[in-house]
């Protein structure tokens, strides 16, 4: 039992990394170059991004040196992950229910992370009850109890707005609720968890020890286990719903939102649009086709007016 | 229906599934612009027409006659929805339709940023978020086939009455992309408009006519979407150069197709019929600003507009490689776009990842060139010739789709001493209701709809920015610097009387910077009741 308890450990984490991999492909070869869809302002202009001014607002703006001010573009994507900056501004108030409940998740992947790190200095020999870690244990089981607090004071908050708020209502469906309920549940268990044992943290850092270094050791404590296992279901479930623009919200904003690269600038860019004008196209209506020809691409479509030869003037 | 209309309705509801009273729209303080009562659709579109959205109709697409003809709608809509999620077909714009489909969170953080959700009352079809909704649902359930898709996205009946409303729908949007904007996680509301309007001309061949025949199909047949043949538009322009020279005092003189020249004058061609003092100002500029430029004869290179950025990928394509060819023929260094907001982006953004570079030809904003000419005091100008108050709408195309945002205020700060901002100004603004075709639409309570919703929110926007000086004494500008723009604001004015009620005038920068020449004969912008 105990094995394959950590065998989902493993399922879970390496299914986590598999499944956001597959949809980072999927979109990746959707296709080799999107047309430019940049929406300002775009913080990567520097100084004029302020006003959401671009690199066209100069003149003869192709002669001249790119410049990518990378620092804004991290500090905008960083404001809007760890503050969620655009709910905040646009929707106050669904911001005070999903702020704590995202801070809660942030706790708890922040404490995760400590914990993997702490694990790789115990393979080195730091000592797990020394006072070091003892501290970081410490510190770990403040921001896990203030996660757990926060996942289910806003999960709660987030499945009332939604059932109370007209507007929200006609879009929740099923999975939105049940995706609330499971991580509240998640947070709820762990909570009882961190209660009734000495320390949460250090189950916890035993629990990734192990797992590191594929010692089954049973876990000290059942709650703790089945606080994990909807863990593990999270892990698994999150890539497959809505909730991976946990993920995705780097492309969303960086690719799409802030992909502004003119083609004067990019060698690849120019060798990819040649290669995409080759694809066919079989799409049905008669201006795309004309002269229904078993195969055209999108060059013959481009170069053609889209009405039959004998008909165009 | 507003409360109670749900997801679901579009596929269930009997006749038209919404009505909106124009009497209950929200008012807009300050101006007197009066409720445009709906005209009711005849008995023969009733019968013929799938009209049953609400009280407009773009598309009138063809009530099916029979069962057969019903599923035959059907499957070729999910034919089309399995093309437009395919690499080979629409390589241009998957990643983001794709991103869009899977990652809504349902937070309808979008709502209050539409202006059509707002000044429709809060109309729950003007969320941006509905029309999506129900595009993503048809999508995981029917194209997808996702497991579970009823119960995890909602359940979506997809019949003719779907897809007939959805195809509609698509066309109560103005692809302005606030929305977008907002979205915290990058979902682009604006796009799956555009994406549904794609599908309906690429796939089905369903398209507003004002679009397409008259529009994209008649602009690469005849050379302009007005209908002006090369002959026309160089007649046109020789009288616009007579005028002008009378009008202004300057000898005005536009040249065509010089080859070698620097510069390749983009205008909208409508410019040319509409608002010949349009013309005037930019060639008076030039000259002034002893610019080497030219205007191009070329069939389509006279015209700058490119519908096909509304509605369908093909046109777009085939426009702009047109207006690229009419550039490169000429040899010029640059191509500066006029006074058109989506010209601007079609030509300068989208076509960037269409075009091949090596048929490409560097595109400026007419903003950022102006810019550079009264900046460098090529032009002796008078600011106090323009001493009244002046707003300035922000076209969304150049502004939040592009980021031009401060030349154009650099150049009224210059000449325009009681220069005035909107609120929500900038990348901030507001469509002006005509954006993404509708300002070229009439019919079918079109116009209606314009005035009525999509048209208000641009109006309360001006009633703020002059709120100190609304009366019939103060002359007062707005300064649209994009044809389909100031399209939307002369029927706002027109049909509310504001000319005579408020003292307004409309026009763009270009109109301003002559009208603060001094070596021009003053009175160059006219209100009403000015002498001609």
């Amino acid at each position: 039992m105990t094995t394959l308890f950590y065998l989902l450990g493993y399922l879970a984490v390496i299914g986590f990394v598999v499944m956001a991999c597959m949809k980072i492909k999927t979109y990746l070869q959707a296709s080799p170059l999107h047309v430019r869809w940049e929406l300002y302002p775009v913080p990567h202009e520097g100084e004029r991004a302020t006003r959401g001014g671009s690199f066209m607002e100069d003149k003869d703006w192709w002669t001249k040196p790119r410049h990518i001010d990378h620092l804004g573009d991290i500090k905008a994507l960083l404001t809007e992950v760890l503050f969620l900056h655009a709910t905040f501004e646009h929707n106050l108030k669904l911001w005070f229910r999903t702020y704590p409940f995202h801070f809660g998740l942030y706790m708890l992947m922040g404490g995760t992370i400590i914990l993997v790190l702490v694990a790789f200095l115990r393979l080195f020999g730091v000592d797990p009850q020394g006072g070091f870690l003892t501290f970081v244990f410490n510190v770990i089981n403040a921001i896990s109890m203030i996660g757990m607090f926060g996942i289910i004071g806003g999960g709660i908050g987030l499945i009332c707005r939604r059932l109370h708020d007209e507007g929200l209502r006609k879009y929740s469906t099923p999975e939105h609720f049940f995706n609330l309920g499971v991580f509240i549940i998640f947070a709820l268990v762990g909570l009882v968890a961190w209660a009734f044992n000495g320390s949460f943290a250090r189950i916890s850092s035993d629990f990734i020890y192990n797992l590191l270094t594929f010692n089954f050791e049973p876990l000290t404590s059942s709650t703790f286990g089945l606080h994990m296992l909807f863990g593990f279901f999270l892990l698994i479930w999150i890539p497959m719903t809505h909730m991976a623009h946990l993920v995705f919200k780097y492309f969303t904003y960086h690719d799409i939102r802030w992909g502004d690269t003119p083609t004067n600038y990019s060698e690849e860019n120019k060798k990819k649009i040649g290669d995409a004008l080759k694809f066919n196209v079989t799409w049905s209506a008669s201006h795309i086709n004309p002269e229904g020809s078993a195969t055209k691409n999108w060059v013959d479509v481009a170069t053609s007016t889209g009405v039959p030869s004998k008909d165009a003037k | 229906m507003k409360d109670t209309l749900q997801l679901t309705d579009i596929s269930t509801a009997e006749g038209q599934m919404v009505h909106i009273d124009p009497k209950d729209l929200p008012e807009i303080p300050g101006l007197d612009l009066k409720p445009m009562p709906w005209r009711p659709f005849t008995e023969e579109q009733k019968e013929k027409t799938a009209c049953i959205l609400d009280e407009v109709c773009v598309l009138n697409i063809p009530k099916p006659a029979n069962k057969q003809e019903e599923e035959e709608l059907v499957n070729k809509f999910i034919n089309g929805m399995r093309k437009l999620f395919s690499k080979e077909n629409n390589w241009t714009f998957l990643p983001m339709l794709e991103t869009s489909m899977d990652y809504c969170a349902q937070c309808n953080s979008c709502s209050d940023a539409c202006h059509l959700y707002e000044m429709s009352g809060q109309n729950e079809m003007y969320r941006p978020n509905f029309r999506s909704e129900i595009f993503r649902r048809i999508y995981k359930q029917y194209v997808k086939k996702e497991p579970l898709a009823k119960w995890r996205y909602g359940d979506m009946g997809l019949n003719w009455k779907t897809v007939a409303r959805l195809g509609e729908l698509a066309y109560r949007c103005n692809l302005c992309r606030r929305c977008a904007q907002t979205c915290p996680i990058g979902v682009d509301n604006g796009l799956i408009a555009r994406e549904i309007r794609k599908l309906f001309s690429q796939e089905l061949g369903i398209y507003p006519r004002e679009l397409h025949e008259k529009g994209t199909v008649n602009q690469m047949s005849v050379g302009s979407s007005t209908g002006m043949t090369p002959d026309v538009v160089k007649e046109n322009v020789e009288f616009i150069d007579e005028d002008y020279t009378e009008i202004t005092g300057v000898g005005i003189h536009t040249p065509f197709d010089v080859k070698g020249a620097d510069i390749l004058l983009l205008h909208n061609a409508g410019e040319v019929m509409a608002w010949p003092e349009n013309i005037a100002a930019f060639s008076l500029i030039f000259q002034e600003a002893g610019l080497s430029w030219t205007l191009s004869s070329k069939s389509v290179g006279y015209d700058a507009v490119n519908y096909g950025v509304f509605y369908d990928d093909a046109q777009t394509a085939r426009i702009a490689l047109q207006h690229m060819q009419a550039a490169k023929e000429l040899g010029v260094k640059k191509i500066v776009m006029g006074e058109c907001g989506h010209a601007h982006k079609a030509l300068t953004v989208i076509a960037d990842r269409v075009i091949p570079y090596e048929y490409q030809v560097p595109r400026e904003s007419c903003y950022v060139t102006l810019r550079d000419i009264v900046m460098s005091g090529r032009l002796k100008l008078d600011p106090s010739r323009n001493n009244f108050p002046v707003t300035l709408h922000d076209p969304c195309n150049i502004v939040r789709l592009m980021g031009i945002v401060q030349p154009q205020r650099d150049i009224l700060h210059k000449i325009a001493p009681m220069f005035r901002e909107m609120p929500c100004h900038g990348v901030d603004n507001y469509c002006c209701g005509g954006g993404s075709g509708f300002a070229i639409m009439t019919r079918n309570n079109i116009d209606e709809w314009r005035g009525n919703i999509s048209g208000r929110k641009k109006m309360q926007q001006i009633a703020a920015a002059f709120k100190d000086c609304l009366g019939p004494e103060t002359k007062k500008y707005i300064c649209a610097p994009c044809s389909n723009c100031k399209g939307q604001i002369r029927e706002m004015l027109e049909h509310n009387d504001l000319y005579s009620k408020n003292s307004f005038a409309y026009g763009g920068l270009v109109e301003l910077i002559v009208n603060a020449m001094v070596n021009v004969n003053p009175g160059f912008i006219k209100w009403e009741g000015d002498e001609e």
